[in-house]
């Protein structure tokens, strides 16, 4: 093979749970120049080296006995952000899986093998991936980022090559200026290669441009229309689903999802959206029989989350097993030990003793999940889910609190507000009450911020750092808040000359803000303050 | 076909291929080692051709680099045809073409594979745009084919000849139809005025 020196330094994972085809993997490779390979028969095997090593490339078989699949655990690696996105990862798979695979695209790897396949074929195709890995290299660092505009800046270099990579470019150049919200020049973009060649993902890319855009009707209309012509995109039924979930048709979206579980077995995405629905339609014997046989199929398997134990102690509950219920939070408590997960588990707890009627049980349960850590270390599903429970047991006062924060916290999550309305609905309040009550959260917010801003511009600097440095500690994730007081303590250093303690402070906040969002229009201005106090 | 017949076939396709690799290894048996590795795969064709009758062969198209296609394909059977020189002609093709890499794979290789058996020493790959549609070509300069085959132009699975064409053929004519654009279908065009003064086999898939 003439690439022999590109590929001896290249370190590659080997998963199949098959000992032939592994053998004949290690074989085929070895021979081919590979030097540094590892070869594994498990997810569990798989993780371990994974977090041991960086592999370049990942060769994984789809069917992995009786458990995850190969899919799943691409779509569990992607989501946890385990591997990066210049690692290759191969899917192998035989013709009887071949359309499963190939229908869950929505997380797709790199390229599919069909089996059988020859030693020159696997050479050939893996030759052209590293080629391809090497000119996606940039692209894939700015995505490893979440630096939208950078990955668009690579790709437009990249673009003007028109060379035979340029609809992989406009695909994921589409999907940067969506996450971007760059939403006209995805549009253009995406209508663009549409008139070139309807492909389904740029139809898909438009529908979902159009449903962010507001128009929902012509997304939904054009989902439905690609599911006609192709009923094994599985992406366009999820994206579907979730669109009429959003628009309060609970029951078409399940629709929708339930008809996509009859031609792939699901993502866990897309099992945890249909049991959540199944719930909220009132069909809670849909939702157990689902989670529960995904619960026993990937036993064992790290694809599991507390909250899919969550859910189905809801279902079980909805139709009066309350004992069951219990079981599973059991089960459950045995797997999961981290802050969030034991958060859910017990507010899971407090709902099914108060619908078995021991609401002193389910008091003490709440009080559990309420005493694991302070409001800013909770995530806002945690805040979403301890609320609900505590209006059940007519703890009012304190779920408002918690829905408050939750708000507050999340200023650039459109979807905590939807959530935090839902709860409160449930909880039986009018939508009038619930839309109040986050405006006004928000608005609280807004007013403290403009209040720090002011006083820093009329030169009260030690009380705006001490305004917005209080607000930034206690809701982290609200990202104006945390950019302004990075600023403000900024500006302190340069106006009044260095101090360790705020220097260090102030670096501590912009280390926070650059992970959470790497491309915040604050931090020009945060980095060039800093550069002065270099000079 | 029912799910027990589609586990058997299954099962076998399996062995086969599981034969050709030890046959591989052993090195000293080439011929056979084609014979199980071409069995393996005709296999996996009726397994998917199976899936066709029953309504579950999808197209998913996307954007796919002729030139690329046609080198891996080639590469491939010049490791089970060793003695067969092989010549791609991609100077004339389009950095990107629209179709299903896998199926499209699945149909070309087997023509091309019924090329190797077919040709005396030479086999051309060519992909090349004719009338806004995409040409994918393989021809060879052997006999050409029967008669009753260019009759039927691969339209009927019933035509199965000696050589295993008949099914194959019928594979790559329902894969090349299901490619649409608009109110265009796909098509495959079999004739013998392929390289060579033997009027060899063309076979060439036309694709929207």
């Amino acid at each position: 093979m003439a690439t022999v020196s590109k590929v001896s330094d290249k370190w590659i994972l080997i998963i199949d749970d098959m000992e032939g085809m592994r053998s004949q993997l290690r074989m085929s490779l070895s021979s081919s120049g590979f030097a540094k390979l590892h070869v594994v028969a498990n997810i569990r095997e798989a993780l371990a080296r994974l977090s041991a090593n960086h592999y370049d490339a990942i060769l994984c078989d789809y069917s992995l006995g009786d458990s995850t699949n190969g899919q799943q655990f691409l779509e569990y690696l992607r989501t946890a952000d385990l591997i990066n996105r210049n690692t290759i990862f191969v899917m192998i798979t035989a013709e009887q899986s071949y359309a499963k695979v190939v229908a869950a695209s929505e997380c797709a790897p790199d390229d599919y093998l069909l089996k059988p396949f020859t030693a020159a074929e696997f050479n050939i195709r893996f030759e052209k991936l590293l080629n391809r890995q090497e000119y996606f290299t940039a692209i894939d660092q700015a995505s490893d980022k979440k630096n939208w505009p950078r990955l668009i800046a690579e790709c437009d270099k990249l673009l003007a090559n028109r060379d035979k990579y340029f609809f992989d470019l406009c695909k994921i150049k589409g999907a940067a200026l969506l996450r971007d919200n760059q939403l006209q020049l995805a549009e253009a973009l995406y209508r663009e290669v549409i008139a070139t060649r309807p492909l389904g993902w740029a139809k898909l890319g438009l529908a979902r441009t159009l449903a962010k855009l507001g128009k929902k009707a012509e997304a939904e209309q054009l989902a439905n229309e690609i599911l006609v012509e192709m009923p094994q995109f599985m992406a366009a039924y999820d994206f579907l689903g979730n669109l009429l979930s959003e628009s309060d048709n609970k029951k078409g979206a399940l629709e929708v999802l339930m008809k996509a579980r009859e031609i792939a077995p699901g993502t866990m995405h897309r099992i945890r959206e249909l049991s959540t629905l199944a719930v909220s339609t009132g069909q809670p014997e849909i939702a157990e029989e689902i989670m529960r046989e995904t619960l026993i199929k990937h036993k064992h398997s790290p694809v599991r989350q507390a909250n899919d134990y969550a859910v189905l102690s809801r279902a079980l509950v909805d139709q009066g097993k309350t004992e069951d219920a219990l079981n599973v939070v059991q089960d459950a408590r045995k797997i999961f030990t981290d802050n969030d997960s034991n958060v859910v588990l017990a507010v899971t707890e407090s709902t099914v003793h108060h619908a078995a009627g021991n609401d002193e049980l389910a008091h003490a349960a709440l009080e559990k999940a309420m005493s694991t850590g302070d409001m800013a270390s909770f995530s806002a599903d945690a805040l979403v889910a301890m609320a609900d429970a505590c209006f059940a047991l007519g703890r009012e006062e304190e779920a408002t609190r918690l829905l408050n924060h939750a708000v507050q916290n999340n200023d650039e999550d459109a979807t905590i507000k939807d959530k935090v309305h839902a709860v409160m609905v449930a909880a039986g309040k009018d939508a009038s009450e619930a839309t109040a009550l986050i405006e006004a959260s928000a608005a609280e917010v807004i007013k403290l911020n403009n209040e720090g801003v002011l006083k820093a511009q009329s030169g009260q600097l030690a009380e705006a750092i001490e305004l917005l440095s209080e607000a930034a500690d206690r809701l982290p994730n609200n990202l104006q808040i945390l950019g302004n007081a990075t600023l403000v303590i900024a500006l302190d250093l340069v106006r009044n000359g260095k101090d360790p303690v705020k220097l260090a402070k102030c670096l501590a906040y912009r280390e926070s803000l650059t992970k959470k969002s790497p491309s915040h229009p604050k931090l020009e201005q945060i980095d060039g303050m800093l550069k002065q106090l270099k000079a | 076909m029912n799910d027990l017949d589609t586990a058997i076939m299954h099962d076998v396709k399996n062995q086969l291929a599981e034969l050709a690799l030890r046959l591989r290894k052993r090195g000293d048996a080439r011929a056979e080692m084609e014979i199980a590795m071409n069995s393996s795969r005709r296999l996996s064709e009726m397994l998917l051709l199976s899936r066709e009758n029953s309504d579950q062969l999808w197209v998913n198209a996307d954007s796919v680099n002729p030139a690329d296609f046609l080198e891996i394909l080639a590469a491939e059977y010049a490791e089970l045809f060793p003695d067969v020189i092989f010549h791609v002609d991609v100077e004339r093709a389009p950095a990107c073409a629209f179709f299903d890499d896998a199926l499209v794979r699945m149909a070309l290789g087997n023509a091309l594979h019924n090329a190797c058996r077919c040709a005396r020493s030479r086999v051309q790959l060519a992909a090349f745009e004719q009338d806004g549609m995409l040409v994918l070509e393989v021809y060879d300069d052997g006999p050409g084919f029967p008669e009753d085959v260019l009759k039927s132009g691969g339209k009927l699975p019933a035509a199965v000849s000696g050589a295993g064409t008949g099914l194959g053929l019928y594979l790559a004519h329902k894969i090349a139809e299901l490619h649409q654009l608009n109110d265009q279908h796909g098509h495959i065009e079999l004739s013998n005025d392929g390289s060579g003064q033997t009027n060899g086999g063309r076979f060439r898939m036309v694709l929207p």
